[in-house]
């Protein structure tokens, strides 16, 4: 087991440096493949041991302190650099005062206690982390393997003379150890130099292709995260001020109240906010969409803005039934209602699919601050099938964007004429975000169960969760709105691509059949400290005292359904296909008809995207305002 | 599954296109004796269906054969769970699929009609789900619990603890059925601006798969206004009878109105009168 979190942690990093030095495409492409395979495979060896904590001694004989006090100053002065570099006050400021912090704290305020390192355990692996940890490197792989072709495609459509591929695999391969370290420490200090590393690692990202554009979102997102990071090291300061640790596991097992501050906890909140996008900090990942759309499927669903959700869910039990809880629950459900209301005045497909990150990731926010053994493992079930859907559906759009070259949802009007197989993959997703049998709606359904007794929270829930289904909807029928009922031609993609497509959609399919198993497995053995399992189950059937969810038998009704539509469209291919209904004269082009003077007319319908009542430039501002306003009852209260 | 479980089971699949298709009877003869017309038979909406599926088969687009299937199976397993009596928010989440699928199914098609008709029903979906949550939430706030099984184990009607509740659910009803003012996406009649709306590129046998399933969809809700008067059945069927009445009345007086007054005046109403309700039960 130290082998294997060895491999979790160190390989993705060996691998991002020799990617980076070896400059043909070949081996670049072997080293992702293989490095890919090993991180899935490792985290599957995984499973039996856990949990288990320990502490390496020596590392390729270094201590772990040794190994981590370099490398963290050494993150910080870059992120300085780079603030410097591109003049921006706000990167320089955090950065500066980081380092001073960190500085102080390392030297003065634990060195003049004698132990370096109060946590007990360096690492710590229980069934959340083990949980992120198969998220990031099976997920994150297969996003890496979609990457090569993408990338090939990508540099050529921009016309590059020289390949800047090392670097982008690089930094790739070294979010996804970051990452792995980041859920598997126990030592607050390494978490935080972890959470700095994804934050650089996401600047260098966004920025990769260098545009004026993609500078100026990466900045954006590097500021924006730096400050998370400074309230991430001031909180840290004053979690060793009152508890004399940084033990993660001893902080969240201090009960609330006891000697712990709440401000320190809220601080921490507000940093994984930030990491996680949400109100008022949402315009860093919205930017993020002009880098390379592997990128934005790294970023959305299995890394970075998942960091917020898992340390939030982590501190969980340390604020049970604290006002600082509830604040959080309000914020949450929030989050969720106005990103699915923005997410509803966008045509934009890669801008419809971050609104939805940011409001799945409120949702599961509410779940964390609503506390209940229910919600919490609503909010888990929520992170696992968010990551692998979503990263399916940003590697469709990746696809279409590269095959019809617009993102816009409009231009994909008839795509199943065009990609047949991609448009249906990608419907199969949105089906996924928001049908029963399918685990985020279940996670959903959870959640609103354990959201009923909170009148706020869940009239919020309720009103964007009917937002969610009209967005993703109007897009399924978009892509399905196709004249004519042509033979299924499947269209040429690269192995690796429809491997990727597949594999996550298949995968989301078999995770949703085997969530009672998933349940059993992971959850019953309680989740996280203070939680019992709240669910029984029997047959397949999840049920508590006041709510039952077939899960199994709907899947199998689920399966069945879709066999007998399939087979009527087989029925359906023999029929006879006439034109849409015009009201006028049909002519043999599907959407032209005989008008007056014998003049053809050409009928086009458009979606509504009811831009005056969800647009963001009307809305942003007043839900950015409220969103303020709440972060301030959460800092405030917590005082 | 025990025999009682299976008889649920067929009950509800046999229940819903039966009592679907003679509310809709009564529904048309009714109607008709307000406008001072005689009306067709009672079984008239069983012949129409007998004879759209004789039809020859004749699609847009041959996805529309799967849409239309999917809201029927989606439509008729909601039913079932009411008839076993799951939970609440379940059967909600279900019956939402078969009416996402519904509209996939216009979108699939390109004429204009189709399409705007499929936004006007997201919209009409938009306004009255919320709402149907907040009923769900009062009933769980009332009995504690989201399975219908604890409704019937309540001791008095529901309706003296929820009255506004009850308000706010024949509302959904009244959208939910596409009656007047809500009869935005499609309605009976094709001789609206959209033709037939939603349903325009349906034809023939799916035309008839979308009516059965929108015969399950009506008992569902109607099933739901059952709710609250679950102690004794006459009780319930008193209440349902009297609901569905005043929802003919409500068709038959006033006028279409557009979806802007029916997010408006829909989330307004209902929300506020939901919201007096729920505070009245969480204060308690």
């Amino acid at each position: 087991m130290k082998e294997l979190t060895g491999i979790l942690i160190l390989l993705p990093f060996l691998a991002a440096l020799s990617c980076f030095l070896i400059k043909s495409s070949r081996i670049r492409s072997f080293i992702v493949l293989a490095t890919g395979c090993i991180l899935i495979i490792s985290s599957l060896l995984l499973i039996p041991h856990v949990p288990f904590a320990f502490t390496p001694q020596t590392v390729f004989g270094l201590g772990v302190h040794g190994l981590i006090q370099a490398p963290e100053f050494i993150l910080m002065f870059a992120i300085l650099y780079f603030g410097c570099k591109h003049r921006s006050l706000l990167v320089i400021v955090p950065a500066a005062l980081q380092i001073i912090f960190v500085a102080w704290f390392e030297g003065f305020m634990i060195h003049g206690q004698k132990t370096l390192w109060p946590a007990a355990q360096a690492l710590y692996c229980d069934n959340l982390s083990l949980i992120m940890v198969m998220i990031i490197s099976i997920i994150g792989s297969i996003i890496c393997f979609q990457a090569l072709p993408y990338m090939k495609n990508h540099e050529e459509h921009l016309h590059l003379s020289i390949t800047r591929q090392p670097r982008f695999f690089f930094v790739m391969l070294f979010f996804l150890g970051a990452m792995n370290g980041l859920v598997l420490s126990n030592d607050m200090i390494v978490i935080h130099f972890f959470f700095e590393a994804t934050t650089l690692c996401s600047f260098l990202l966004i920025g990769h292709d260098g545009t004026e554009k993609a500078v100026r979102n990466s900045v954006r997102a590097l500021w924006m995260n730096s400050l998370g990071g400074l309230a991430f090291i001031v909180a840290l300061m004053m979690i060793y001020r009152n508890l004399g640790s940084i033990d993660m596991q001893q902080i969240i097992r201090t009960p609330p109240g006891a000697g712990l501050s709440f401000l320190a906890l809220a601080l921490l909140c507000l940093a994984s906010f930030t990491k996680s996008a949400q109100f008022p900090m949402q315009s860093w990942l919205i930017g993020a969409m002009v880098a390379p759309t592997p990128v934005s499927a790294l970023l959305h669903s299995s890394t970075m803005v998942k960091v917020g959700v898992y340390l939030v869910l982590r501190l969980a039990p340390a604020m049970q039934g604290s006002f600082l809880s509830q604040c959080i629950a309000l914020f949450g459900a929030f989050t969720f209602l106005s990103a699915a209301a923005l997410a509803v005045g966008q045509s934009n497909g890669k801008k419809v699919l971050a609104y939805s990150t940011i409001s799945n990731l409120g949702l599961i926010f509410a779940c964390a601050g609503l506390n209940t053994p229910e919600s919490i493992t609503a909010a888990i079930l929520l992170i696992i099938f968010h990551a692998v859907t979503k990263a399916l559906l940003f590697l469709c759009v990746g696809t279409i964007e590269q095959h019809i070259e617009s993102r816009d949802i409009e231009d994909m009007r008839g795509l199943y004429a065009k990609m047949p197989l991609t448009a249906l993959i990608t419907v199969m997703g949105v089906v996924m975000m928001i049908m029963p049998p399918f685990g985020l709606l279940l996670g959903k359904w959870m959640a609103m169960e354990a959201a009923a007794r909170n009148i706020f929270v869940i009239v919020l829930t309720a009103i964007g969760s009917a937002l969610t289904a009209m967005y993703w909807a109007r897009w399924a029928g978009t892509l399905m709105s196709d004249p004519f009922a042509g033979k299924f031609k499947l269209e040429k993609q690269p192995v690796v691509t429809w491997a990727a497509l597949l594999s996550l959609c298949a995968g989301a399919g078999i995770l949703s059949i085997s969530v009672p198993w998933l349940y059993a497995g992971l959850f019953t053995p309680s989740m996280s400290l203070n939680y019992v399992p709240p669910y029984s189950l029997n047959n397949g059937i999840l049920e508590n005292t006041y709510g039952v969810f077939a899960a199994l038998p709907l899947c199998l009704i689920a399966v069945l359904g879709f066999l007998q539509s399939i087979w009527a469209v087989r029925g359906a291919t023999k029929a006879r296909v006439c034109s849409p209904y015009l009201s006028g004269i049909q002519t043999a082009e599907p959407r032209v008809f005989v008008g007056p003077m014998h003049q053809l007319v050409k009928a086009e319908a458009g979606n509504y995207y009811l831009s005056n009542i969800f647009g963001e430039r009307k809305l942003t501002i007043w839900i950015n305002l409220a969103a303020g306003v709440l972060l301030t009852l959460i800092v405030g209260g917590a005082l | 599954m025990t025999t009682n479980q299976g008889m649920l089971i067929l009950a509800g699949l046999v229940a819903g296109p039966l009592l679907g298709g003679l509310i809709a009877g009564l529904d048309r003869i009714l109607t008709a004796r307000f406008q001072s017309r005689i009306g067709p038979p009672l079984f008239q909406p069983f012949y129409d269906v007998i004879k759209l599926f004789g039809k020859e088969k004749v699609v847009v687009n041959v996805w529309q054969a799967f849409c239309a299937n999917a809201y029927l199976t989606a439509a008729s397993i909601s039913v079932v769970l009411f008839f076993l009596r799951s939970d609440l928010l379940l059967i909600l989440f279900i019956q939402a699929v078969g009416a996402v699928f519904l509209v996939v199914g216009a979108f699939s098609s390109t004429s204009p009609y189709s399409q705007a008709g499929a936004h006007r029903e997201l919209l009409q979906i938009l306004c009255y789900e919320p709402l149907l949550i907040f009923v769900i939430v009062g009933i769980y706030l009332q009995t504690g619990s989201f399975k219908i099984e604890s409704v019937y184990a309540w001791n008095h009607p529901l309706l003296l603890k929820l009255p506004f509740m009850f308000v706010v659910l024949s509302f959904v009803l009244t959208i939910k059925l596409r009656k007047s003012p809500f009869d935005l996406s499609t309605s009976h009649h094709a001789h609206q601006e959209l033709v037939k709306g939603l349903l325009t590129d349906y034809s023939g046998s799916f035309l008839a798969l979308t009516e059965i399933a929108h015969w399950y969809e009506t008992v569902l809700v109607l099933g739901f206004c059952s709710l609250f008067w679950a102690t004794n059945p006459a009780g319930a069927i008193l209440l349902v009878g009297l609901t569905y009445f005043l929802e003919i009345w409500i068709d038959n007086v006033s006028a279409r109105m557009n979806w802007r007054w029916m997010i408006g005046y829909g989330w307004a109403m209902g929300m506020s009168l939901s919201l007096v309700n729920l505070v009245w039960l969480y204060a308690r």
